[in-house]
């Protein structure tokens, strides 16, 4: 099937097409959407790290709504990128390591939101387990990116 | 794409540009030095922001230079070694003007905050400024020995090539070989460099989407703590970016994208600054709109920064870059 995918005419496009709106534009879109993604998340878990404590962290609740939205756009050029190249992803563990590292900062970043960002009213003491989640979800993101950045140089 | 320059435009842009530094460093240490004579406060303030503002002119100074160099190649009358020596100086110096450059933002910074300006950072400033008008000077003195007509067919030795270079503090060629020669490096620099961009980012959609009146709830005033973070994030970018144009720089002069990236940079970085020392949003509470000046400088500020990741991402695409 991963054959199939990378053989698919939407492949042979996206990979051989000499248009700027193909694989460019794809891969552009993506680095967009990780750039607003982790940037906002990145911000969450500083606040909660203590940085910046002026920031009302209740009004921080809006940047979860971009973190979806940015998810959202990755996920489908994300897909559209996997397809072109699925036969030499498709079997990569460092591939899925990665996907593994986005799945973790997800997970991560709705606990944070559970805990701190339910029923209307954000906590005035940041718990340590907070925290914890804070740190575990700024690692999760930046391995994420330095996966994602290192499968253009592994095999 | 619309072409902005070609090679010789750029070593004509060099030309035009490579007074900044020089004039632009003097201008602010007087400045700075009439504040003290004065005790005049604003002064220091207006000299601190023209500090900054050379800090950044002082980069398209450097990376046309690497386009000047690249169309003397070859020609009669130029000396490569003067071309090495000046282009190590002109590193030294350029680092040197970014250090100060950003100890003069930091302390608009927390002028901002605090209401008045500091000395122990002031004083950093100064000590640092008269370093970086020395190196300048001497880097703009190396670069006027490079044209040399007495010196017909002298052979030019490549842009950052080691020949005929007396070892200096910064060697660029040193650098450019640590790099090519090291296959972690380039990729651990990609790396860092989308996790800077991720983390600049973070900031300037959270300031300039309160300017701009999507986040609402967070006064102007408390944003502007995250600040430091985007700037840490453009260190983190400005470093890695100059390892891979020191070591390809070739790639990059005659890349449009690239040049396009240095303008909308420049733009961003002078849109940076006004949100740093920014008056009347300073003053803005948590649940009011900002004045539409203020609007209007958020919505540029975040259309600029995706342009610069536009063009960063575009450089092997529309350019040459891999």
């Amino acid at each position: 099937m991963l054959t199939s995918m990378a053989q698919s005419a939407f492949s042979t496009w996206l990979l051989s097409s000499n248009s700027i709106w193909a694989y460019p534009t794809v891969l552009t879109l993506h680095t967009f959407g990780m750039m607003v993604l982790v940037g906002a998340a990145l911000m969450i878990d500083l606040r909660l790290l203590g940085f910046a404590q002026a920031i009302p962290l209740q009004s921080m609740d809006r940047l979860f709504g971009i973190v979806w939205a940015a998810f959202a756009l990755n996920a489908v050029t994300g897909t559209m990128l996997f397809i072109a190249d699925a036969d030499k992803r498709g079997p990569s563990l460092f591939f899925w390591t990665k996907l593994a590292f986005v799945a973790l900062g997800l997970v991560m970043t709705s606990m944070i939101r559970r805990r701190n960002f339910a029923g209307g009213t954000a906590p005035v003491v940041i718990s340590s387990a907070s925290k914890r989640l804070a740190i575990v979800s700024l690692l999760a993101w930046c391995a994420a990116i330095t996966t994602g950045r290192l499968l253009a140089y592994v095999a | 794409m619309l072409n902005l320059a070609n090679l010789a435009d750029l070593a004509h842009v060099h030309l035009l540009l490579n007074h900044f530094p020089t004039i632009g460093t003097i201008l602010g240490l007087g400045l700075l030095l009439l504040s003290f004579i004065r005790k005049n406060e604003h002064l220091r303030k207006v000299s601190f922001e023209v500090i900054f503002l050379i800090a950044l002119a002082t980069f398209p100074v450097y990376v046309s230079g690497a386009a000047a160099a690249e169309a003397l190649k070859g020609a009669a009358g130029v000396s490569a070694a003067a071309i090495t020596a000046h282009n190590d100086a002109a590193l030294g110096s350029f680092i040197m003007m970014e250090i100060t450059g950003f100890f003069a933002w930091l302390a608009l910074w927390r002028m901002r905050r605090i209401g008045r300006m500091t000395s122990g950072l002031t004083y950093t400033v100064l000590v640092l400024l008269v370093l970086t008008v020395a190196a300048v000077a001497r880097a703009a003195n190396m670069g006027g020995d490079i044209r040399h007509p007495e010196i017909e067919g002298g052979q030019y030795a490549g842009l950052f090539g080691s020949s005929g270079s007396a070892p200096g503090l910064i060697s660029a060629a040193g650098i450019k070989d640590y790099v090519l020669q090291h296959p972690y490096v380039w990729p651990t620099c990609e790396t860092l460099h989308f996790i800077g961009m991720s983390l600049m980012f973070g900031v300037l959609m959270i300031v300039n989407l309160r300017l701009v009146g999507w986040l609402r709830g967070m006064s102007f005033a408390s944003v502007h703590r995250l600040l430091p973070f985007g700037l840490m994030g453009f260190g983190i970018n400005f470093i890695t970016g100059m390892f891979f144009f020191i070591a390809a720089s070739e790639q990059y002069t005659q890349n449009v994208a690239f040049h396009w990236k240095v303008v909308l940079l420049m733009l961003a970085g002078v849109s940076y600054l006004v949100l740093t020392v920014y008056d009347e949003a300073w003053t803005l509470p948590a649940s009011a709109q900002a004045p539409w000046p203020g609007k209007i400088l958020g919505a540029s500020a975040l259309v600029l920064s995706v342009g610069v990741m536009y063009f960063g991402r575009m450089l092997p695409f529309i350019g040459n870059a891999f």
